[in-house]
């Protein structure tokens, strides 16, 4: 007989809210993130097959499409980063008020897009 | 102290660590994704890059492991595919820095 875990209430049955909403972009971006440094681990690897190899990732990296799937990188690390250290005031025992949270979760989502952008600044023209 | 509450500050901890190490990862990584093979080759075989990639990609895949847990354990109701999953994720979270470390350290 197969024993039956007790799930959370999915999440279609939720309304909408800022902290649902960075709540469950918190954990798509999480499964992406981890996703994304897999690839990044094929691209050591791929380094040993040499320099021929490695030139079909170098024009991809080289394509508009490379440049966009970067940027898209850079967003969701940044928004995990944001994310996170919201949690870690959350376990401090912060910031849980109705009009705090809902104010941390748009500085999250505000925020992901701006640190891409100062990220990207920084590592294309100070690194 | 109980099972969950390790895993709990086990993964808040590994949470924390990684902040900087993102950080410091994705900084780099757009300075250098574009560049020709010598290059992303010395980011990757030199120090101390090498070592804060290996610490990173260690963390990230521990950390990933107990909070992908977490999903499986909201989201799947039979338990034998949850354990399955579990199995699974912890093996994957194993295998693929492990394989990546050995090479990094060949290169």
């Amino acid at each position: 007989m197969n024993e039956k875990n007790p799930i959370s209430p999915h999440i279609q049955i939720y309304n909408w809210h800022i902290s649902s909403l960075v709540s469950i972009v918190h954990r798509i971006t999480g499964v992406i993130n981890i996703t994304l440094i897999t690839i990044i681990c094929f691209l050591v690897m791929f380094l040993m097959l040499g320099p021929n190899n490695y030139s079909l990732i170098n024009i991809f990296f080289n394509s508009i499409f490379g440049k966009f799937v970067i940027i898209f990188i850079t967003w969701s690390f940044s928004f995990q980063i944001l994310s996170e250290v919201r949690h870690f005031f959350w376990d401090l025992g912060y910031g849980f008020e109705l009009k705090t949270s809902n104010l941390t979760g748009v500085f999250v989502i505000v925020g992901s897009f701006l640190t891409t952008l100062l990220i990207y600044f920084i590592g294309r023209f100070f690194i | 102290m109980i099972n969950s509450t390790k895993k709990w500050l086990l993964m808040k901890s590994s949470g924390i660590v990684l902040v900087p190490l993102t950080i410091w990862f994705i900084l780099n990584f757009v300075s250098i994704y574009d560049n020709d093979y010598q290059e992303v080759l010395l980011f990757f075989s030199s120090q101390p890059y090498k070592f804060l990639f290996s610490i990173f990609i260690i963390i990230a895949f521990f950390h990933s492991a107990l909070t992908i847990s977490e999903i499986f354990e909201d989201y799947v109701e039979n338990e034998t595919i949850k354990n399955v999953a579990n199995k699974l994720l912890y093996l994957f979270a194993i295998i693929i820095p492990l394989l990546t470390l050995v090479i990094l350290f060949n290169l």
